[in-house]
């Protein structure tokens, strides 16, 4: 393995934001309404120079308003999933754990579900009442983590198996009492939830809550960079990273917590969108190596470029009806994964 | 060393998107052209809604909306509804904005609506959000009986500025009703199972519009649930041994295969209503509320009660060679596919 070195890291990173912003540009282009590249050049250029006012009428609203919210969103989800999922399987070290198998989404979906029920009790001004999902969603989500993270220790010690046994229980659990809250609650009311539990960004979130995520995820995936180095020694067994002066409990609880976090808020604007956080990570440790400090970064992108492309296929394909975002990365990461696969083994 | 550099390559990333996301902010509050005249209406629940006086462009987020709206005879202001809107066929010419649950909000915007239309029972508080959001002026229904359906094809026509259009629906929707009361009233109510879905077998509760349909029809459910959409299990129904089954179809082949299949099914032979193929289809506006119910309750009605409506009625298709013209209310296929309830036929001249 070649050292690395500062230049190679931002080669790579400048690589994947150049195709990020290609994917981006695409997305804008893309959709129920046809918009002309032209169109959208100059209209960018004038939201760039801060000349809104300039910007026609007619796709204004449609390209800045709806377009551009639900693009930043996809990034926003998609990076905090992927840094999450790695996060997650370097330190259970363990290919398969991703952000979900953790029960975090079920958590989630159980806390939406609930928060639901509880806006048709509660009159609320309507500022606040966009905001009762997603925070239900997050305390669901922050709930389960906390629970699956006591169901995993050992000893005072985490262990990484009886934790993912810990979080598949978990989530087989919540699962049937999501199936029982549906089934026998008044089933108009929760037409919400069945987006939560197939993963969509077709809905305008708060621009307040587009923020709160986006700071959300500059500082957990902060906070996972600083563990960077000592993830990699983590790699070799906790003993043998330990011996070579890493603070495991520390490192454990850093990263646990702050995946726990980006997966929250990525699950609180989105539902569950799944296959993310477990492939994107495996695909850019197949592109670009096992280095933390370069996978980190890089799933990050490699994150928000995969859910942009999902997403875009979800409002297009059968527009102007949508299909949900989780079953398109479900269709296309899967096969995507087996060709990153066999061609590393070839 | 490297890492806090690479830390700050991280951070110039995220920067870059929280620069983006505040030109977005900027960008959200363009100056406004100078403001149409607008007025303030409460909708059904009860959210104070600002909307513009002259109304001449509406998105419909609901069948039902979609039908009243040409009920009124304002279908030429329709300039988008959902991929469900399949009443009356000329419905499904407009330009389809997605559907009811999951709309597509470019597709919308682009459509410049001066109102849209939702209902709550089907549409998602979430879509009213995000129009919120977008400055789109939404007004949403909520009946729950058919009484409340005339009601609230009135307020909206009064919304939509044609108070008299939505009079005169709603006078002929209350008269047909009262002519049905006056037949039905000395009768006793037939015990139904209405069947939404067999598989599994989904039914009404109390408190939906359908099952106040069905009263009006002079039946009742014998599903008795606070729930709108209760799963029934077949030991209740076989319990409960309904006179009738009533299924909803929008062509009655579909139904009349329905009770085949459920005839076939292993157990549902102890259903006395069964044996006796003793079943009622009527069309599928009863799952509408919108002024086309009035036609379903009365079809049902005729179903159920057959001798309350002297002289009796052909149930069967004329003889070959007959020459007297159809009326529509002699056969109730064609009055289900044809017919609209009151004087307020469709005519593109309105």
């Amino acid at each position: 393995m070649r050292p690395l070195t500062l230049g190679r890291l931002l080669l790579r990173c400048s690589f994947l934001a150049v195709i990020l912003f290609v994917v981006v540009v695409i997305a804008l282009k893309l959709g129920a309404v046809q918009v002309s590249l032209y169109g959208l050049g100059r209209d960018l250029i004038r939201v760039l120079l801060g000349q809104s006012s300039a910007i026609s009428s007619d796709y204004g609203m449609i390209v800045v308003d709806i377009r551009l919210p639900r693009i930043l969103l996809a990034i926003v989800v998609g990076a905090s999933l992927s840094v999450a999922g790695a996060g997650f399987q370097a330190l259970l070290r363990n290919p398969l754990a991703d952000p979900y198998v953790l029960g975090v989404s079920s958590g989630a979906a159980v806390g939406s579900i609930l928060a639901l029920m509880l806006e048709n009790q509660l009159a609320l001004s309507p500022e606040f009442a966009g905001l009762i999902t997603p925070l239900g969603a997050f305390l669901g989500a922050a709930i389960t983590i906390s629970g699956v993270y006591l169901l995993g220790r050992r000893e005072g010690q985490m262990d990484s198996n009886t934790l993912l046994l810990g979080g598949v229980i978990t989530m087989s659990f919540l699962q049937a009492i999501i199936t029982f809250l549906m089934s026998t609650l008044a089933g108009g009311n929760l037409r919400g939830a069945s987006f939560w539990l197939m993963g969509s960004l077709s809905t305008l979130p708060p621009k307040s809550l587009l923020y709160l995520v986006g700071i959300g995820f500059v500082v957990a995936a902060g906070a996972i960079y600083t563990t960077a180095s000592d993830l990699n020694l983590l790699l070799a067994g906790e003993r043998e990273a330990m011996h070579l002066g890493v603070d495991v409990p520390r490192v454990r609880i850093v990263v646990y917590v702050a995946a726990s976090i980006l997966t929250a808020f990525a699950v609180s604007v989105s539902g569950s969108i799944g296959y993310v956080g477990l492939l994107v990570p495996h695909a850019m440790r197949l592109l670009f190596g096992s280095d933390h400090r370069m996978l980190l970064p890089t799933s990050a992108f490699g994150g928000a470029i995969a859910v942009v492309i999902a997403d875009t296929i979800a409002r297009t394909v059968v527009a102007p009806s949508e299909i949900s975002v989780g079953a398109v990365t479900a269709l296309v990461g899967a096969p995507f994964f087996i060709y990153l696969l066999r061609r590393r083994l070839s | 060393m490297l890492v806090s550099s690479s830390i700050s390559a991280a951070r110039a990333a995220a920067l870059f998107l929280v620069c983006l996301s505040s030109l977005r902010a900027q960008a959200s509050s363009p100056a406004t052209p100078p403001q149409p005249v607008t007025r303030e209406v409460v909708d059904e629940v009860g959210r104070r809604v600002r909307i513009p006086v002259t109304i001449s462009r509406i998105v419909s987020l609901a069948p039902s909306l979609t039908e009243t709206l040409y009920t009124l005879g304002v279908q030429d202001r329709l300039v988008g509804d959902t991929v469900y809107c399949d009443y009356p066929p000329d419905a499904q010419k407009k330009v389809k904005v997605g559907g009811a649950i999951d709309p597509n909000l470019e597709q919308i915007a682009a459509l410049h609506p001066d109102l849209v239309l939702l209902t709550k029972t089907l549409n998602r508080l979430d879509t009213v959000r995000a129009l919120d959001r977008l400055g789109i002026p939404s007004y949403a229904t909520d009946p729950h009986t058919v009484d409340q359906i005339i009601s609230s094809t009135q307020k909206l026509a009064t919304v939509l500025n044609v108070p008299d259009a939505g009079k005169s629906v709603a006078d002929d929707m209350q008269r047909q009703l009262a002519v049905l009361n006056e037949k039905l009233g000395p009768l006793p109510p037939k015990r139904v199972l209405f069947i939404v879905w067999t598989e599994p077998l989904i039914s009404v509760g109390k408190n939906t519009f359908i099952a106040d349909a069905l009263r009006k029809a002079g039946a009742t459910s014998i599903v008795d649930s606070g729930q709108d959409w209760p799963q029934v299990s077949l030991e209740e129904v076989v319990h409960l041994q309904p006179d009738y089954l009533v299924f909803a179809s929008s062509h009655s082949g579909a139904a009349d295969n329905d009770f085949e299949a459920l005839a076939n099914r292993a157990g549902w032979r102890i259903l006395d209503a069964v044996r006796d193929r003793r079943y009622a289809v009527i069309s599928d506006a009863v799952n509408r509320p919108a002024p086309r119910i009035v036609s379903a309750i009365e079809d049902l009605a005729r179903q159920l009660h057959p001798d309350a409506f002297p002289p009796a009625l052909p149930r069967e298709r004329r003889p070959a060679g007959s020459t007297e013209p159809l009326h529509p209310e002699q056969n109730p296929v064609t009055m289900r596919s044809m017919r609209l309830p009151g004087s307020t036929e469709f005519s593109c001249a309105r």
